[in-house]
């Protein structure tokens, strides 16, 4: 029985070339799309499962907030270096702890081969023990004991030491310390939160050289070293969190007011919980979003759905074109059930071809979906039982959901009315279609709705004023190695034309503010703790022209005064929270920040130093004692010789520092970068937008070609009476017309929704223009009109005695 | 065989009411060939598809084979036909997609015969109508002759004890109509009874007894000797 429904399911869809290809074709698409969301959400999820207990291994975080206000100011992925040992110690429930630093960008040497690594971290002696790593030499329990010992990734040691074995070979850091190398691993998978390309011996920290072992012990101010945790076998998280207060007043140093808890606390966050839900302030490496993964997830289901509902459309729309076999199996003895039987078998069947479909176009699209959005998805990952059994039966699924309307239709055909001709569909049944084609439809203009306001919002961070000059402008680290001979580099800089102006500071633009210390105000005749939280940058006198900052009060730093070593520059928001009613009644006033003392000097224009998903927070300039304190150089280049003007740098970078690698980015590639995200959101917004559309319109062609079949009489009758082509296609036009406006007015409140939703990830935001709505309505019309006119244009010209011959 | 009583059935449209049969009374022996003949819209093809359990009355009596059916369901009503009644249409309506073997095959498989059986009886069937040499076409590359001999072929293969045929002629030039009539009477003397409904005097002299209809109801019959 199975087989003969097989085998005229095979034969009908050979027949019926059109209507078999635009399902084959809509189903396969919409399943692609989704295996292709399925790759990414199932890569997505996957992030650090692979470690043996991942479920236990949990990262302790630190909350900075304002003991009186309790508001938060900063929350880290890091900690200071005595908490981890202290942890360990005091809690059992701890099995064991280990710790990472990320080293900063330093250069390495090998004989002649000096390269910058940008993925150094330092790792306490367990690490190989507690993540898994995949080791290749060394022994993995000891390669990280002994000081400046290194294990290095693959790559890094084929990088330099070529194909010679790099074990015991020895590895020059920043020009001054020699590490042994103990071995080497495996690069990190993609799923995982970060990717030490080296790996230094966390023992080597204690020498003073580098840190120092009671710095180690005793610098609670220097958040940045990741610590694991890995708690006993079921024991809860949350229980370890409460005891956290006690432990923190019990080691922590009093402050002056308040108890270490009442400014600090310690959170315990599930190591696989780091790529999706964690976006605490200092990651290791840009992290997904769970948000990320439900809105594609959406996307998905929107488009599996629209694809079900145009297999339904179509299959009923042929219907008529089978109604006589139906008759001639129900005469000949076929019960209702064996068609609705048959039906599914269909369905099930082409659900199959288009899986199978699906999959190779997945399988063929994967690489390009790499290059547009960036990520490194591999099918390799449906590959597994897990998601195999369910890919199989995902057909059953689809086929049953999309075939069961059709077939439950078809089935209830009076098979004598059929046979003689006097089939004609009911018109219950077209309301259903027009239920189903509405929402086609409604999904259509959310998705519409959702790539414009995306494109918008992006158009809008990509043009805003941010307030300081980001183009033309060259940044490079800055390296100790310049300390001494930094004015003298400076000049050399500057003495070509093309370079403008060059500054230093701790930070740049783009990057993130995290470093604050506490402020002071004058009060009466002392200096008294200001109750608020005010970011800071170290800069030079240069940094403020190199960025064309403006000044709305006072004046910038300047050599000219040798006291502005210990003056400051505030922004508007800082004034106006040290509670400066204007910007100039700050000029001139006493300030501390930290442990220095000074003048405010000058207020700066609130700029977009951080990411516009960032609120404008206060923030204080200050030139640093130590040059130390700096990280990046500045470079402001004229915007018509910019081969030249490069040239010039990297030719000065290598007289001044011949040790030292050369690089250098572009601020405004740092720009992009920041919204590389979200550029990615619209890319993929806009291609399952645009197939979702296309897809539904497959669809309506279908209903269209249905119901204008149904109304050729009509139509020839009209054309007999004298109507002309274009009275015709507006009455068949009308209809369609309809159902668009209907959808539309279901999709805006959701679309609404579901981008406000969207856009409240950043500070500032486009709010959504009624015109979007607008056009998205007609951009979904006037797709329904041409795909409709096709056929309506085809109808109207047809032959009126044609049609009424056959009746 | 065929004993019916009183039989009424109504097509309702919002607004109107059509009488398709009237108190109709009727009765059909078994091995018997009756003709039912009457202008358009006298009620024939209804009383043909409550005749072959593809229709229900709306009331009166249809006793078949000693049983009451008037009121089986539609699964009741699937179950007796696919085992006793056969059907010849105008257009002889053959599935394009299956061949002459293939649809004759059909009935076969809705009553559960297997495979082997089935193409034995197929071959038999087809081979007694004539056209095994065709039986890998499709019915698009028959003549209508040859198109209603399979049709004629997939009514008997079940073997059924009734054969309706409604005007099985009527799409035919006269050859091939007489050749369609010779095979039906042939299969009336081999035992099964059969019920024809034409618009053709010519055709209906082949049967036993022609019921003429007019407005739902038998108005007289004529005994062909």
């Amino acid at each position: 029985m199975i087989f003969n429904y097989l085998k005229i399911a095979v034969r009908n869809l050979l027949k019926y070339k059109f209507i078999s290809f635009n399902n084959l074709f809509g189903l396969t698409v919409g399943l692609a799309c989704c295996l292709l969301i399925l790759t990414y959400i199932i890569h997505e999820l996957s992030y650090e499962k692979y470690h043996d207990k991942a479920d236990r291994i949990y990262r302790v975080t630190r909350l900075f907030k304002n003991g009186e206000t309790g508001v938060t100011s900063l929350h880290l992925n890091t900690v200071s270096p005595p908490f981890g040992p202290l942890l360990v110690n005091d809690f059992k429930e701890i099995e064991k702890l280990t710790r990472t630093l990320q080293n900063n960008t330093v250069p390495f040497r090998y004989e002649d081969k000096i390269f910058n690594e940008l993925n150094s971290y330092w790792a306490d002696s367990n690490f190989f023990h507690f993540f898994k790593v995949d080791v290749v030499k060394g022994n993995p329990s000891r390669a990280l004991t002994d000081p400046y010992s290194v294990m290095l990734e693959e790559s890094i040691a084929r990088k330099y030491f070529g194909t010679a074995d790099p074990v015991d070979k020895v590895i020059r850091m920043n020009n001054q310390f020699d590490f042994k190398v103990t071995g080497t691993y495996k690069a990190f998978p993609t799923n995982t939160h970060f990717h030490p390309e080296l790996m230094l011996s966390f023992s080597t920290l204690r020498d003073t050289a580098i840190y120092g072992e009671e710095r180690l012990r005793t610098n609670w101010g220097n958040n940045s070293f990741f610590t694991y945790a890995m708690l006993t076998p079921g024991y809860d998280a949350k229980k370890l969190e409460a005891q956290f207060p006690a432990f923190i007043d019990r080691h922590m140093p009093k402050g002056s007011h308040f108890k270490p808890s009442k400014t600090t606390e310690l959170f315990l966050q599930r190591l696989t919980d780091i790529h999706l839900r964690s976006h605490l302030d200092s990651e290791a490496e840009q992290n997904g979003d769970i948000k990320r993964v439900y809105i594609f997830s959406a996307i998905a289901l929107f488009i599996l759905l629209i694809a079900c509902i145009n297999y339904m459309n179509l299959s009923t729309a042929r219907s008529a074109l089978r109604a006589r076999e139906i008759g001639v199996r129900k005469v000949v003895g076929a019960e209702r059930k064996s068609i609705i039987l048959q039906f599914l078998t269909e369905s099930v069947f082409v659900c199959w071809l288009a899986i199978i479909l699906a999959f190779v176009t997945t399988w063929l699209v994967i690489p390009l979906l790499n290059q547009i959005s960036g990520a490194s998805l591999s099918i390799d990952v449906l590959l597994r039982w897990q998601v195999m059994v369910p890919l199989i039966i995902i057909p059953f699924i689809v086929g049953i959901l999309s075939g069961l309307y059709p077939a439950i239709f078809m089935s209830s055909f009076q098979p004598i009315m059929v046979l003689k001709g006097l089939f004609r569909a009911g018109g219950g049944n077209i309301s259903f279609r027009k239920v189903l084609v509405t929402a086609q439809f409604a999904i259509s203009i959310i998705l519409i709705v959702s790539t414009a306001v995306v494109f918008k919002q992006m158009r809008f961070m990509q043009n805003k004023e941010l307030g300081f000059d980001r183009e033309h402008i060259v940044t490079l680290p800055y390296t100790s190695a310049l300390n001494d001979q930094y004015d003298a580099f400076r000049t050399a800089l500057l003495q070509e034309s093309a370079l403008k102006d060059v500054g230093r500071s701790s930070r740049i633009p783009t990057g993130r503010l995290l470093d604050a210390m506490g402020s002071q105000m004058k009060n009466g005749d002392t200096l008294a703790p200001a109750n608020v939280d005010i970011k800071y940058v170290a800069a030079d006198h240069d940094f403020t022209s190199t960025y064309g900052i403006k000044m709305v009060a006072g004046r910038p730093f300047s050599r000219d005064f040798s006291l502005d070593t210990s003056a400051f520059l505030i922004n508007e928001s800082a004034a106006s929270i040290l509670g400066f009613k204007r910007p100039e009644d700050a000029v001139g006033k006493d300030f501390g920040y930290g442990n220095r003392r000074g003048k405010l000097i000058g207020v700066f224009h609130d700029f977009h130093f951080e990411s516009l998903h960032q609120k404008i927070v206060p923030l204080v300039l200050l030139v640093p004692r130590s040059a130390n304190n700096f990280g990046n150089i500045s470079v402001k280049i004229a915007g018509s010789n910019l081969t030249g003007a490069l040239a010039h740098i990297e030719k000065t970078w290598h007289k001044f520092l011949p040790e030292v690698p050369y690089q250098y980015t572009f601020m405004d590639d740092n720009f992009t970068r920041l919204y590389e995200a979200e550029q990615r959101e619209k890319n993929i917004f806009t291609i399952f937008a645009f197939i979702a559309i296309f897809i539904a319109c497959l669809g309506l062609l279908g209903l269209s070609a249905f119901t204008i079949s149904q109304r050729v009489k009509e139509i020839g009758i009209r054309k007999v009476l004298g109507a002309d082509v274009s009275t015709i296609v507006t009455l068949l036009s009308k209809d369609f017309m309809k159902l668009v406006i209907i959808s539309a007015i279901i999709a805006f409140p959701v679309a609404w929704w579901a981008m406000n939703s969207w856009l409240q990830d950043f500070a500032y935001r486009i709010s959504i223009p009624w015109w979007i709505f607008l056009l998205a309505g007609i951009v979904a019309a006037l797709i329904a009109l041409a795909t409709i006119s096709f056929q309506a244009v085809r109808a109207a010209l047809a032959n009126p005695v044609k049609s009424l011959r056959t009746e | 065989m065929i004993k019916i009583t009183n039989l009424e059935k109504v097509y309702r449209t919002d607004e109107v009411e059509t009488v398709a049969l009237n108190k109709l009374t009727l009765e059909v022996k078994e091995g018997e060939f009756v003709a039912v003949m009457g202008p358009s819209g006298c009620g024939k093809s209804t009383l043909l598809n409550i005749v072959g359990l593809l229709d229900d009355p709306d009331s009166g009596s249809f006793m078949f084979n000693g049983i009451e059916v008037a009121k089986f369901n539609e699964r009741k009503r699937a179950d007796l036909r696919k085992r006793n009644i056969g059907f010849v249409f105008q257009s002889f309506n053959l599935i394009d997609e299956l061949t002459v073997f293939e649809n004759v095959e059909l009935p076969l498989i809705y009553t559960g015969v297997k495979a082997a059986d089935r193409k034995k009886r197929v071959e038999e069937v087809l081979d007694k109508m004539q056209i095994m040499h065709r039986r890998n076409h499709y019915p698009q590359q028959l003549s209508g002759g040859q198109q209603q001999r399979v049709a004629v072929a997939r009514a008997v293969v079940n073997k059924p004890k009734l054969i309706l045929a409604d005007e099985p002629t009527g799409n035919l030039d006269s050859s091939n109509g007489n050749e369609v009539m010779q095979l039906l009477t042939d299969l009336n003397e081999q035992g099964t009874t059969i019920v024809m409904v034409t618009h053709s005097e010519h055709d209906a002299r082949y049967s036993h007894r022609i019921i003429r209809m007019l407005d739902g109801q038998t108005v007289m019959e004529n005994i062909m000797v």
